[in-house]
Order: C-alpha cells, then structure tokens, then sequence
C-alpha cells in the first residue's frame, strides 16, 4: 500500500509540470491583455506600461514561467494581476465551497443511484427498469444549466422552500448552509446519479451472469445475500472508476452551476480569472484542479485494492 | 425612395419625457419613487443584486463601473449631480471661477472622514496629488488639467489649471472628485484596495467585502448632512452572475435591489405586481467604431455606405425592445447638449449603394465586425448582417472576450468593432478621447485624426458658456454623422427593479445608486 501511494506520487511532479507548462502557453497565445482588460478606461499608457514591468507582465514567457516556477518552490502561488490579493489565499477560501459542494452532490447521487441501480439491474426489463433507465437517460441528457434554472423556478419561486442564490458556510451555520447548497447540490447530483446509476446497472447485469452467482444461488443463498455478498462487490470497480473521475471534476468546479447559484467556489473564480487573464490566478486554481484529479484517482487506486484484493497482490 | 414618417421621434420623445420628468408616472405606483406621502422610517438592511463583482474600494485605481455603485454612498466627491444632470454642491460647499484657469472651491465644514480624521483643505490637496502621482492611478487623465493646488485656508482650496477645461465640473461629481482619508491611504496603503474601512465620508461607512460572496456598509450616524438619511442600517450588495437568477431572486424576496434589467426580461417584470421597474435613462451610447487606419474603412464612402445600410429604428425594436433610443451620436438625449434636430441616420438604401460605388466597390465588399460574445450583441451584430446584405455587404462576425476586444481594440486589429461607453454626465467625457487626434493607445480606436474635429473639441473645453457648447457640439455631431468614425446605434435605457418596499429612490441619469435617502416600508 505505501508502495503504491509512494509510486503515484512520484508520477505527480512531471504530471505537474506538463499540465502547468500547457497552461501557462495557453493562456500567453490567447489574445487579450490583462491590463487592457484591468484598466478599460483608461487611456495613458505610462500607466499601463508601469503597471507591467511592476507585474513582471512585460518579461518573455519562458522567464514569466520560470519566476512562477520559483515561487511555486517556495510555497508562493504570486499574487492576482486583478486584485493584488494572494492567489493561495483566494484559492483557499474558494475551495471550501466547491468541496462541500462536491461532497453533498456526491452523497445524493450515490443515495438515488445505488437504489435505483440495483433495482434495474435485479428486476432486467421490467417496468421499474424501464423507469429507471429513463431516468438515467433523462439526467445524461439534461444540460446542467436547465435543470438548475427549472429547479430554482419550483423551489425557490415557486414554492419558496430552498434560497435561490449565495453561500452560507454549513461548518459555520449548519441549516442555513446545507439548505443554501441544497439546489446546486441537487442540480449536480442528479446528473451524477444517472452516471452512476447506468454504470451500476450494466457492471451488475454483468455479474449476475457470472458462474459463481449460479452456485451462490445453488447454495440457497437469499436473493439479497447474493447481491450484498456477491454480486455488489464485483461489480463495484466500474462504479468507483467513473465517481473517482467525476469528483475531480467536481473538485475542479461545477462551472455552470457556481455561476448560476452564484456560489463562491473554484469553478467561478476561474472562469473569471480567464476573462480577466489574470494569469496568477488561473495558474493556480489549475494546479489545484489537477492535484485534485490526481488525489481522487489515487482514492480510485486505493479502493480498487480493498475492493479486490488481487489489484492489491498484484 | 419614399421617405417614412419619423417614427423614431416619439419614441425619442417617450426617452426625453422620462429623462425630464424623472419618473413621475412611476411615482404614482408604490415603489421606489413615492416616498414622499410617508415619512421615512430608520432600519432594515437593502440587500442588492448586482451582476459583476466589485474590483477595488480604491476610487483613485478604479477602472470598473460597478465600483462606482458602491463608492457613491461610502465617498463624496466635492461636486454631485441631480437628477436632471445639474452641478450641485457636494464636499465643496461653493465655488468660484475669477479667470478661465482659477477654480476656487470653499470647502464644508464640520465633515469627518469615517476613521475620525478631518475633511479639509489639506485632504483634498493630497488626494489631487495622490491621482496626479500615484503610479497606479487611473484618475491621471481625468485630472490632467490641474497643474496645482494650494491650500488658501483650512477650508480653502485653489486649482490652477493648465488650460481652461469645461468639463472639469462635471468630472469632479464621480470618482476623480471622490476624496479619501490621507490617514487610510498613508497607514493602509495598497490594502485600500480591499478594504476602505474608515476612508470616505458618505452616509455609509464601508463593513466588510468577502469576495463573490457580499460587500457590506452600514450607517453613518455622524454624517454631517442631518437632511433626509442616511436610514437604512446596512446595504448588502451580493453579485449574481446570471440575469435570470438575480430577476428570480428579486421576485422571491431574497433581493430588495437589482441594479439592472435585461430589455428581455422588461416586459415579464413589469407585469410582476412583486416588483417595482423604474426605467433610468442612462448616460451611454453604443456603437461601433469603424478602423480608420486601413481598408475598406480609410474610404469615407464606404463607411458612409454602411451607416445608411443599417437600420437603427429596426435594431432598437427588434434587439433592444425598445429599451432604448436611436442613436443620433454621442451625446445621449439626457444631455444638456444633446441636439434633437439632428436626427439618427436614416436607412437609405440608395444612398447606401450610390455611396458604394463612389468608393469603387458597386459590387459591394465584404469586412468583419469584432463584437463581445454576449447574447444581445450577438443578436444585434446578426440583424445588422441581414441589413448589410441587402445592400450587397458582406459582413462577417468575429465573437470574442471582453479581454481580447478591449486589447484587438487598443492595437487597431479590427475592421469595425463594438464600443459600449458608459457615458459621462459632460458630453466632453462621451466625446474627446474618442475623437481627438491622439498618437499611441487611447479610447479614439478609430485612428480618426482631422483638424476640423481637433479643432471644434479644443474650443469645447476652452469656452464656459453651456448655450456656446451646445453648438459647438451640434456641429460636431453632425460632422461626424459625416465622416462616420463611430456609427452610433442605441441610448439605452438602464431599468432597475425594486422590491415594492424599498422607498425614496432618485433615478440619477448617470445610473448609480445612492441609498442615503432610501428605507425600507
């Protein structure tokens, strides 16, 4: 185990490297200036031009990276080109929201997936399967964006029950915040949900033709002992390989969904980075996204050896 | 071809009347407006929508509308504006101009600054040299006429300018009059930025700003004006990215204010009886500058053949729901100066290919337009495309950032490209830098450089009689409805939507919204 935890790490700096290096490119090739963009009324270019030998923004790129580099060593993310305010810190307080948001969509969607998952698997071409993968196709195919809009009609216009917009810290205020997350969380987990619910559905279809859920049920094992003790399990690998690959992306921000429910997560703060090319910014929250994707595949790894102890002797 | 009947008339005069008489027909409805048959109760919390966050509480770095809103209830500048865009005293209490080059401000007295310290003649000489000076300043060009200022007496202040300028007044009501406290900016310095605790005078004193999540300000119990507010003891202002959520978290209650109503939604909203709309003429022009400095628009006649291809009248009703005006150039209907003889360009076909084949394209020609990739200036650039193309233009649409506009815009990578200014309360601030014959970067995108408009703006800020003005900018406005450096297209209306609740409002045409005078019912 410490083995493996040792080798992913030791994958992580050129993985690192790679993604910051694209990055930085990227971001340098696409037109559009910060100061231009900082400074939109103003005319005088002394101003301007001081501005970007202060930033260092007038240095070529290589050197613009490698300063970068050298602070990043040190522990120093730089500072925001829009705001002068510490990127570590932004980023900081930003993420907090995206990871309770990340937990509480992920805590709905495995509640409805497993259920309704199990159910279509067990009861094949029934109606409750039918209902199932219709709601699965229905959450695959429903844009993010739409199903946020027509829940905040219901619930928030409409009924009045959940807040339509802001934040509220849920460590600080518990009911306040949970009920503040509640619609984007459900917006999220929906689609998430379905997700899951389709892979669950085909991986268990999958086991249950297997042998040794013949002779389990040759033993007279009960319906549910055969699915609990032997089928779930086996089953379990595809399910965790596609909920690892979407809580990077929800550690990364729900973009559409942060920006619609106006909550201050990650997901915005670098879209808006990238409008403003606030390059500090975005350099950093895209480290911090591809740490995450890179923490959630080694929870998958880690998993996949408890999971089935073979992947471990191996 | 026949000519139409001026339709654009009424609705310009519909703009004018809600521009003069405020909002008088709104005033009988509950709302914003009719506070006067009650008397104001003290209390409560405002909680505001707006749709960007703000950038920086320092008003001498500041380059975004949006701050704006907010400074205007934590600063004062020396000068304000009333509703119908007049120069009204402010932290200066008088003033006097003995010689075009001498500006004398008395100052009043008795005016604190949030942190305790005095507002004096002293404050506002450091703050004029701090916009001067200060490498990050914004304000440079704003106050680039004042060559000194002397403190006459503690409450005395001298300004010596380079050269006569008109529109300093007018200039002085926003954020280049706005004074800080010296105390805030020499022990706080850059973190002013951030925090503008204790820096202003105005009826609110900032709180706290968490980013992308509110900015708060309460009460200022000792603001010297005892007229009327402060009331309120706290406005909460909270960005709301998407215009739909802000209008439905108005009509849910969670929200008193929105600073802004897309035309789309106008009509939707004014039938909601949970929200009140005020329409506040607004101070901006929208337009496209055309690239002067290479083909196919260094030929006049060519960009003259495109003017009188377009429909404005269509683009307002159909783009913009006639939640605005046609545009007849800069300066805005809400303008002293503004010049309703000269109407907006009219569509002319004919004209429109008699103009072509006299720059040598009878055949027609085909440029690119450079717009921000925004839902009504897609749609606007589309319209105009289908209106183009009846004339035999081909004109094709390049969608970008704000970013790469603004920087395609300052390096003249353009064809023709979409310019939305804000306006200013004197036409000088819609009109000089975008015109005048400037080397290097600034507003003037067009590359236009002709002595006879040089010429006509230089008078503009040396003459102080508004009537003189007044021509000197009509003839202007023609002149460029000639040469077309810009096509103008709309005046837009700026609504804001209120919780019926919120009472005392002034719709100031300039589009900010100060709160002292606001409660809540």
């Amino acid at each position: 185990m410490a083995r493996l935890i040792l080798h992913r790490l030791g994958a992580v700096i050129p993985v690192l490297l790679l993604v910051t290096v694209g990055v930085f490119t990227l971001l340098h090739l696409t037109p559009g200036d910060p100061i231009d963009a900082m400074m939109a009324e103003s005319v005088d270019a002394t101003v301007k031009e001081t501005l970007r030998r202060d930033l260092g923004l007038d240095q070529p790129i290589g050197v613009q990276y490698a300063r970068w580099m050298g602070r990043l060593l040190r522990g120093d993310l730089g500072r925001s080109i829009r705001n002068g305010e510490p990127v570590l810190e932004n980023v900081g307080r930003r993420i907090r929201p995206s990871l309770q948001l990340a937990a509480f969509a992920m805590a709905i969607s495995l509640l409805v997936a497993f259920p309704v998952g199990i159910v279509a698997a067990v009861r094949r071409n029934t109606s409750a399967d039918r209902v199932a993968t219709t709601f699965a196709l229905f959450g695959i195919c429903m844009p993010n964006f739409l199903l946020a809009l027509l829940l905040i009609f219901v619930f928030g216009v409409t009924l009045r029950w959940l807040p339509i917009s802001g934040y509220t810290d849920p460590l600080e205020e518990p009911l306040l915040g949970l009920r503040s997350l509640a619609l984007p969380a459900i917006t999220l987990g929906l689609a998430l949900a379905a997700v899951i619910t389709r892979t669950l559905r085909s991986s268990l279809l999958e086991a249950l033709a297997e042998d040794y859920v013949r002779t389990a049920r040759a033993k007279g094992l009960s319906e549910w002992m055969v699915i609990r003790a032997h089928v779930l399990k086996n089953a379990l690998i595809p399910v965790v390989t596609v909920m690892g690959l979407q809580l990077g992306t929800l550690i990364g921000g729900a973009v559409i969904t942060e920006y619609v429910f106006a909550l201050p997560g990650v997901g915005r703060l670098v879209v808006d980075a990238v409008f403003a090319r606030d390059y500090p910014t975005v350099q950093g929250v895209v480290l911090l996204i591809a740490i995450g994707f890179i923490v959630s595949n080694l929870m998958v790894d880690l998993l996949y050896g408890w999971i089935d102890p073979r992947i471990r002797h191996h | 071809m026949p000519d139409p009947a001026p339709v654009n008339v009424v609705s310009r005069r519909g703009f004018l009347k809600t521009a003069a008489a405020g909002a008088s027909a709104i005033a009988l409805a509950p709302g914003p407006r009719d506070a006067l048959a009650q008397t104001p109760k003290k209390g409560g919390t405002l909680r505001v929508g707006f749709y960007i966050e703000a950038a920086t509480m320092d008003p001498h770095l500041s380059g975004s509308k949006i701050d704006r809103q907010v400074y205007h209830n934590i600063y004062e500048p020396l000068l304000t504006l009333d509703v119908k865009l007049g120069i009204r005293p402010g932290l200066a209490e008088s003033w006097q101009q003995p010689d075009p080059r001498t500006v004398i401000f008395k100052l009043r007295r008795g005016v604190k600054f949030h942190d305790g310290t005095d507002f004096n003649a002293e404050a506002v000489k450091f703050n004029f040299n701090r916009m001067k000076t200060e490498p990050k300043s914004v304000r440079k060009g704003e106050v680039a006429s004042i060559e000194a200022v002397d403190v006459v007496d503690s409450h005395t202040v001298k300004l010596s300018l380079r050269r006569p300028d008109a529109a300093l007044f007018a200039t002085l009501t926003d954020r280049a009059g706005m004074m800080v406290s010296p105390k805030v900016v020499q022990e706080r310095g850059s973190e002013l930025e951030r925090n503008a605790k204790g820096a202003g005078t105005g009826p609110f004193e900032f709180v706290e700003w968490v980013r992308d999540a509110h900015l708060v300000i309460k009460r200022n119990d000792n603001y010297w004006n005892k007229q009327g507010g402060p009331y309120l003891d706290r406005v909460r202002y909270r960005p709301i990215p998407d215009d739909t959520v802000k209008l439905q978290s108005l009509q849910s209650g969670e929200i008193d204010v929105m600073d802004y109503v897309q035309p789309r939604d106008v009509a939707a909203v004014r039938a909601d009886k949970s929200v009140v709309v005020l329409d506040v003429p607004s101070l901006a022009a929208f337009a496209y500058q055309l690239n002067h400095t290479k083909p196919p628009f260094n030929t006049k006649a060519l960009r003259q053949a495109v003017a009188y291809a377009l429909d404005m009248e269509q683009l307002v009703k159909g783009v913009w729901l006639n939640v605005g005006v046609p545009s007849n150039g800069p300066i805005p209907p809400t303008s002293w100066a503004y010049d309703k003889t000269i109407l907006p360009i009219k569509r002319d076909l004919a004209k429109a290919k008699a103009k072509l084949a006299e720059g040598g394209r009878a055949g027609g020609f085909t440029f690119t337009v450079t717009t921000s990739n925004i839902p009504i200036n897609v749609q606007e650039v589309e319209v105009m495309q289908a209106q183009l193309a009846e004339a035999g233009i081909t004109m094709k649409i390049k969608l970008v950032d704000s970013a790469t506009q603004l920087s395609d815009g300052n390096s003249k990578n353009f064809e023709m490209i979409s310019y939305q200014w804000s306006g200013r309360p004197d036409p000088d601030g819609n009109i000089y830098q975008f015109f005048k014959t400037t080397a290097g970067t600034s507003l003037n995108w067009s590359g236009i450089s002709n002595p006879q408009i040089d010429a006509i703006l230089d008078k503009t800020r040396e003459i102080s009689s508004q009537a003189d003005r007044k021509k000197l900018y009509s003839e202007l406005t023609r002149i460029l409805q000639d040469e077309f450096p810009m096509i103008y297209t709309v005046h837009p209306i700026e609504p804001k939507a209120f919780s019926p609740k919120v009472m005392g409002y002034e719709p100031v045409p300039d589009g900010m919204m100060r709160f002292k005078d606001v409660w809540l019912r």
